[in-house]
């Protein structure tokens, strides 16, 4: 068997290389000097290591503003879909109520249509409330999650109902069950969401892009792109800005890894 | 505790619960969903002026070679998502799932990371990847293949399709990949055994036992990657910029949407593209679901 | 109250980590609000070399009018345009001055006549007299419909870049070179394709073949806003640039961007590239090492005795309907666009040539420049100013610019097949389709 095992660790090493390497580019393209950057193919020599690119980002562009948008931004939706999203689906889970039925099917049609369609009319209602190019106006629309619901109902569905009305022979209104009772055991669902949320959140781009005007209010990717434009000859500059633009995910990830895998395939495999 | 508070709060908790569900929905979808279906029957200029024109959106739809260009790039895109993307996805997680393999945790990272970056940042990386003579690509593929190094990706109307192919797949293999590892890994062991003591080899075993096995999770990646691909967006917009490309080659049907309604102003326009787009994808996924004969109850 | 926490955090630790970022996050945002501005007057650019001009000349123009308060926005490139039209949708934020681009001009001048932004500039521009005094072409593109919307900021005429030593190394005489045919022909024999290209030339956007376009006197609109863009100058430009960009016998090509095109010219890859005014700068900076090296020749004229040169770019100043004081405005634009002393003084740093005729008498314009081997930049270009081709305006400007772009590439890519077979009839027939496309999109407007 060991020509076996041989051959399968080199596809799949082969595969995991070209996986990385744009990635690896990535971060030595960060650390290159200007001459350097399309000299040496991967990392130049460590005597040429060069802060230049991250000096010329934080120069060029409000970097660090950008950041701390995308960081508020992002945060504050993945904690407001949070309770939103688990709420609903403990009651979508637990509960028998006039309308479950229809509450899943619109759930289901949500997902169906693509955001684009009603991206005009969502600009007109967020003008109309006042809120264009604001943070408020980029977190409302989304607040809750449709398939975070899907996904917290999923793993709630397992929860033993007997444990819930003992909780209310003991006195516990519905909220307090939810909070003390249910969520505590739905903390690998819960960090599986908080990284699906975040990514999303942190990546999101069409949205943003239409609600804020003010560069003050630009979240990294709308500034990032931005800078595509202007500073196309800055490769370098945007290299580092990508890099550290995908590493609180990374970041994130590491230590949800777990979590997010079962998340993301409970709500499949169950269903 | 039987307090009349009590009772109510046990009776109608689970409405608060869902009610910002509601609220949002009612707001923020069905109405933007009413209103664009109504505004697709108007010429617009921005939000401010609307001349009713009927049907004539469609009609000019209908006839509009850029439309054409954007729907069948955005097809050819939807197919190789389907046809090469998940093959793949399923060909990893296979390889994967082998209990020969150690170290499970670092290839599965390093399959999944490229999914965390984002699109419009995974854009932003290849733009650069794919630029001719110093870009990445071209200097690997030149050592490697010999092909000309001034190979112009983003610059030639038949290479755009393939690189933005190429980047999705980067992307999103390592992604659909995690399904079908943990698909793989739910399929009941007894099952392979009796197929061997029913003597049947490797390839029988993977038609008869893996395939069923994993049949609920493979039509779920399937639409799910569907859906997805028929609103390519960003991945192209950062890439090629507003000009979708040499020729339109880049243009997909949402980047038209996104032209005509926030560049050009007109948003009736765009909503009749955007509704074709969800009506076809209604039916594609639809199709989808009953020639595999399984209908969703849930997700 | 001290039971809710009875399990620890409810939501767990990942929860806990993204509540405290978020709240630091947020106090951050707090106390640095988005500042609103408090200044009078607001003009957005889009460029950084005129952005700084601009800002030096504020404290000027707020010594002549005390009380005043000016501010000059830098919006990074593209996001001036959606961010103004954002701005004129949602009344929301509008400057009271805006320099657009020129290709996206004609996209402001969409829709009903009231519901463009800016204001007519024509009274203005005749009260005061410098409707005469500024090149007239150059308000072609800012025309719509009767109406001035933009005051040019520049000319753009266009020459030739060359490496002048690579040129003498070569054996080529820049004064051999009078028509095209004669460029084309040393083109051919000095390039290699892959190794060498006698000029940069792009084969897959718009850019560099309008300029071809325009000298021969066509365009995309006619100065009555139709759509002449397949006309037989057009097709006759086509078959003359294909050609060249495209088959074995090409001479130009493109790479990209700019730090590639650094390169590019230091190893001799592009022999020559288009050079409009605001180019020149742009390569004094970032091809240092070509100091002394390079020099420019007049663009070879499409027949003897021709017209020598064309244009690229260009930008205008807008005073929007949002100004509550369109008379100060115009004396922000008067003072950054027309002041002869800062003129000169903006010449040297940007080298582009203004629209104020009278402006190019100052002896700035008559330096020689070391750079370009000691030749006078300035009166280079202020001779062929008025030599420059108009471009007309109009509300489908983008659209017809994006259709053109399909069809070079598209006709590039049949070149790089067949060659010569049946050209001249793809040519026509990919022209004449583009154009009835637009056509077409012009056709449904009802505005």
């Amino acid at each position: 068997m060991g020509w076996q095992r041989t051959s399968l660790y080199a596809m799949l090493m082969l595969c995991a290389v070209v996986m990385l390497t744009p990635m690896a580019w990535l971060v030595a393209a960060a650390v290159k000097g200007p001459d350097d950057l399309f000299h040496y193919l991967f990392f130049a020599p460590l005597s040429r290591f060069s802060l230049y690119n991250f000096r010329q980002l934080f120069e060029q562009i409000p970097y660090v503003r950008f950041m701390i948008n995308s960081l508020f931004v992002s945060g504050a939706t993945v904690l407001v879909q949070l309770f939103f999203s688990s709420l609903g689906g403990f009651a979508l889970a637990k509960y028998e109520f006039v309308g479950k039925r229809v509450i899943m099917v619109l759930m289901l049609t949500t997902m169906m249509i693509p955001a684009q369609v009603m991206l005009a009319p969502m600009y007109e209602l967020i003008y109309a409330m006042g809120l264009v190019d604001s943070y408020v106006g980029l977190i409302v629309p989304g607040a809750v999650s449709v398939f975070g619901m899907f996904l917290f109902r999923q793993s709630m569905l397992d929860l033993p109902d007997d444990l819930l009305q003992a909780g209310r022979m003991d006195g516990c209104t519905e909220l307090r069950l939810y909070w003390d009772v249910v969520l505590p055991v739905q903390r690998p669902m819960i960090g599986a969401f908080c990284l699906i949320a975040f990514m999303g959140s942190w990546n999101n781009f069409l949205w943003p892009q239409i609600v804020l005007h003010s560069q003050e209010r630009f979240t990294l990717p709308i500034g990032l792109n931005q800078m595509v434009g202007l500073y196309a000859q800055e490769y370098g500059a945007m290299m580092a800005g990508t890099l550290l633009a995908v590493l609180p995910v990374v970041l994130l990830f590491f230590f949800l890894q777990k979590e997010f895998i079962s998340g993301l395939t409970s709500g499949a495999i169950k269903g | 505790m039987n307090t009349l508070f009590f009772r109510l709060q046990h009776r109608y908790a689970p409405y608060l619960f869902v009610a910002p569900f509601v609220v949002l929905f009612l707001t923020f979808t069905l109405y933007p969903i009413v209103k664009s279906i109504l505004l697709s029957f108007y010429i617009t200029n921005g939000p401010k002026s609307q001349v009713f024109v009927g049907w004539d959106n469609f009609r000019f739809l209908w006839g509009d070679p850029a439309f054409h260009k954007a729907v069948k790039n955005t097809c050819v895109y939807a197919l190789c998502s389907v046809f090469l993307q998940l093959p793949l996805s399923l060909g990893l997680a296979l390889l994967l799932n082998s209990r020969l393999v150690k170290g499970r945790d670092f290839f599965r990272f390093s399959f999944f990371s490229p999914h965390l970056v984002g699109q419009v940042f995974v854009a932003v990386l290849f733009s650069v990847v794919f630029i001719p003579k110093f870009g990445l690509l071209n200097r690997v593929l030149h050592a490697l293949v010999g092909t000309a190094i001034d190979t112009k990706w983003l610059g030639s109307p038949e290479l755009v399709m393939p690189a933005l192919v190429l980047t999705s797949l980067w992307m999103y293999v390592g992604f659909n990949m995690i399904y079908f590892l943990a698909a793989l890994q739910a399929v009941d062991k007894e099952l392979y055994e009796a197929a061997q003591v029913d003597g049947a080899g490797a390839f029988k075993q993977f038609v008869h036992v893996t395939l069923p096995g994993i049949r609920s999770v493979a039509v779920f990646v399937t639409v799910l990657s569907t859906i997805g691909s028929f609103q390519l967006f960003e991945l192209p917009y950062v890439m090629l910029g507003n000009t979708a490309g040499p020729d339109n080659a880049g243009l997909t049907v949402v980047m038209y949407l996104f032209q005509n309604g926030f560049i050009a102003g007109d948003l009736g326009y765009a909503s009749a593209i955007g509704w074709t787009l969800t009506m076809g994808v209604l039916v594609i996924s639809l199709a989808q679901m009953r020639l595999t004969g399984t209908w969703k109850k849930e997700s | 109250m001290p039971r809710l926490f009875a399990h620890g955090l409810p939501f767990g630790k990942a929860p806990t980590l993204i509540l405290v970022v978020t709240v630091l996050a947020g106090l951050y945002l707090l106390v640095h609000p988005v500042e609103k501005s408090t200044a009078t007057l607001r003009l957005w650019t889009f460029a950084s070399n005129h952005a700084t001009p601009y800002q030096k000349a504020i404290p000027s123009f707020e010594a002549k009018h005390p009380g005043v308060e000016l501010e000059v926005q830098l919006v990074h490139g593209d996001a001036v345009n959606s961010r103004l039209r954002a701005a004129f949708w949602a009344d929301l934020d509008v400057p009271d001055l805006v320099e657009v681009e020129i290709s996206r001009a004609g996209s402001f001048f969409r829709g009903p006549i009231d519901d463009v932004g800016f204001i007519d500039l024509m009274p203005i521009l005749q009260r005061t007299g410098y409707y005469e005094r500024i090149v007239q072409t150059r308000f072609a593109p800012y025309r719509s419909r009767g109406r001035i919307y933009g005051l040019p900021h520049d000319v753009h005429p266009v020459v030739l870049a060359y490496r002048r030593d690579l040129f003498e190394a070569l054996g080529i005489d820049v004064d051999q070179i009078e028509t095209w045919e004669d460029f084309v022909r040393i083109g051919r024999q000095v390039s290699v394709p892959g190794e060498r290209y006698m000029i940069e030339l792009s084969d897959n956007n718009a850019g560099h073949f309008e300029m071809f376009l325009f000298q021969r006197d066509g365009g995309y609109f006619n100065a009555d806003g139709q759509l002449i863009m397949d006309d037989e100058v057009a097709l006759e430009t086509l078959l003359f640039f294909i050609p060249l960009v495209a088959g074995p016998e090409r001479i130009g090509s493109d790479l990209g961007s700019s730090r590639l095109f650094t390169q590019a010219v230091e190893s001799g890859y592009f022999l020559s590239f288009i050079c409009p005014d605001w180019r020149s700068k742009g390569t004094e900076t970032d091809i240092p090492r070509m100091g002394g090296k390079m020099a420019l020749m007049a663009l070879p004229a499409v027949e003897v005795g021709g017209r020598r040169t064309s244009t690229w770019g260009g930008t205008m100043l807008g005073i929007t309907k949002a100004c509550p004081d369109p008379e100060l405005a115009w004396q922000v634009a008067e003072h950054m666009y027309f002041d002869k002393a800062e003129l000169a003084e903006r010449f040297r740093e940007t080298n582009i040539l203004p629209p104020l005729k009278d402006a190019w008498e100052h002896p700035a314009f008559d330096e020689p420049r070391p750079y370009w081997s000691g030749q006078k930049l300035g009166r280079i270009y202020a001779d062929l100013a008025d030599d420059v081709p108009p471009q007309y305006a109009s509300p489908f400007i983008e659209t017809a610019k994006s259709k053109m772009a399909g069809v070079i590439s598209s006709c590039a890519a049949y070149y790089r097949q067949h060659g010569e077979v049946g050209f001249e009839d793809f040519a026509r027939q990919r022209l004449r389709s583009a154009a009835e496309e637009v056509r077409r999109y012009i056709g449904r407007n009802p505005y």
